[in-house]
């Protein structure tokens, strides 16, 4: 006779497989849908938090592996699927009901292409697989409607709801959508939390696994009205990797922490050269150093984009270089830093502990 | 990433008349006076950024001021609506903590941890 399969046998096959960003097993994270055993045939769905996720061959083949040892399984059938978790709050529903992860991007300084980088992150992630918004949130200098070669302006409906315009697979709302060319303002505090209620509660962005959120340079008042306005994931940290540029992201690192708001990680921009000719990598400013703050702060690490003439006339030109050159390692260097965005949200996401009960 | 059990609330709820109680996931219990907690706001508008300097006007707040409504931001603070509009301060979990006025944290105030 022989032996019967059971639904245990397989979850404890599964048991075997830790998620490296998150530390556990994937039985225990949840991630097993879908089961069904029909004699010796097995077949579940490995639901990944992120669509971005390195390991999704690894895991598909090493379940296929483990499974297949158990006495009397003759096939298995493994597929694989994502679902972002939404942040553990409750307070977005009042707000943005359909976004599930903000994730504010930040520079203690400006001009280390923190819009740039914003830009290629919100690209990549649409990319994965992500339903992705981009917010500018630079009323000082509104880049984000030329980096992403937008053209059309938003439609407002109804006298006041705003429908973003969509490119490259991406929503987008920009302060340059409302201003006058060389329009100057000068905005205060009121006026600032004024704007961001209306970029978030008046902007149709439907629903949303990740919005990225372009900060204008500096730690004042517009970081201080967003983390008060609404829940954030994490920031992640835009640096270059010179000295100065660096004691700057600390004290960008340091506002978030002070506000609570968790710190994604650190990426370094402009980090090394790569000679177009012969590919050798030229560390100009002494790269590395994002990475070498990265750990003395304590924060994640997550990754560095060469310098590079072509990120710079692709954004020029409003083709954000994940779409003009996919193949070069510019590219490439901009999908590692997304990957790592998305897992270090799910981390993030997963972590908590159980919410608090309000009964007030 | 072992969340501090003292710096984490299980349940937030009403004391007295208009008062928050905070029950801790370590067992303690905190009850902060209405009035004290909507001074000890510390958003833009009530606390200086970069000075930490005071703006709050403390004649300002009404006497009988009370919290209309109280929503989770994220899972590191609380969002307090007051009866005089006040409503940008966020409270995080890790200030109210060593702000618990009763008599043995007064004395002992548990130490604020590096981030
Ligand atoms: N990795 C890179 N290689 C080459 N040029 C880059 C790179 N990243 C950004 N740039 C260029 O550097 C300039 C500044 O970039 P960007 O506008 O993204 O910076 P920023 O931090 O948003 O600046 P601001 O503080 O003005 O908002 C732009 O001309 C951009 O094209
Ligand atoms: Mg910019
Ligand atoms: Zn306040
Ligand atoms: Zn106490």
């Amino acid at each position: 006779m022989p032996d019967r399969v059971t639904e245990a046998a397989v979850l404890d096959a599964l048991r075997k497989i830790e998620d490296p960003d998150l530390h556990r097993d994937i039985v225990s994270l949840g991630f097993i849908k879908d089961m069904k055993i029909d004699g010796g045939k097995v077949s579940f769905t490995i639901e990944m938090t992120t669509p971005a996720c390195p390991v999704r061959e690894k895991f598909q083949a090493e379940a296929r592996a483990h499974v297949s040892q158990i006495p009397g399984v003759g096939s298995v059938d493994v597929r694989m699927t994502s679902q972002v978790r939404p942040s553990q709050s409750e307070i977005k529903n009042q707000l943005i009901p359909g976004v599930r992860n903000v994730v504010p991007v930040a520079s203690g300084k400006g001009g280390v292409g923190k819009s740039t980088v914003s830009a290629n992150l919100a690209v990549a992630l649409a990319q994965m697989g992500a339903r992705v918004g981009l917010m500018d949130a630079d009323i000082y200098g509104p880049s984000i409607p030329m980096i992403m070669g937008v053209t059309e302006g938003p439609e407002i409906v109804d006298d006041r709801r705003i429908i973003p315009p969509a490119q490259n697979g991406v929503k987008i709302i920009s302060m340059g959508f409302f201003l006058q060319e060389k329009e100057a303002v000068i905005w205060r505090g009121p006026m600032l939390i004024q704007m961001i209620r209306q970029f978030l509660g008046d902007v149709e962005w439907g629903d949303l696994d990740y919005l990225v959120v372009d900060l204008p340079p500096g730690t004042g008042d517009i970081q201080l009205s967003l983390c008060q306005t609404i829940p954030l994931t994490g920031a992640v940290i835009v640096s270059t990797p010179q000295d100065v540029a660096l004691k700057v992201a600390q004290k960008a690192i340091a506002l978030f922490q002070k506000l609570n708001c968790p710190v994604l990680g650190i990426i370094e921009n402009m980090s090394h050269y790569v000679c177009r000719k012969c590919g050798e990598r030229d560390d100009i400013f002494g790269s590395g150093g994002a990475r070498r703050a990265a750990v003395d702060l304590d924060v994640p690490f997550l990754g560095d984009i060469p310098l590079a003439t072509e990120i710079r006339t692709s954004a020029d030109d409003g083709r954000p270089i994940l779409l003009s050159d996919p193949d070069s390692p510019y590219a490439k260097a901009f999908l590692h830093a997304a990957e790592n965005v998305a897992a270090q949200i799910s981390i993030q996401n997963m972590s908590g502990a159980a919410p608090v009960k309000i009964t007030f | 990433m072992d969340a501090d059990l003292s710096r984490t609330p299980e349940e937030i709820s009403r004391a007295n008349q208009h008062d928050v109680k905070i029950k801790w996931r370590d067992g303690h219990e905190s009850v902060y006076p209405a009035r004290s907690l909507r001074l000890a706001c510390a958003c833009a508008a009530c606390v200086h950024e970069f000075t930490g300097h005071t703006l709050i006007n403390p004649t300002s707040v009404p006497e009988g001021v009370r919290p209309l409504n109280i929503l989770p931001v994220g899972r590191y603070a609380i969002q307090i609506t007051w009866s005089d509009g006040h409503a940008t301060g966020i409270y995080a979990f890790d200030r109210l903590r060593v702000m618990c006025p009763c008599p043995v944290c007064k004395y002992s105030p548990p130490q604020v941890l590096p981030h």
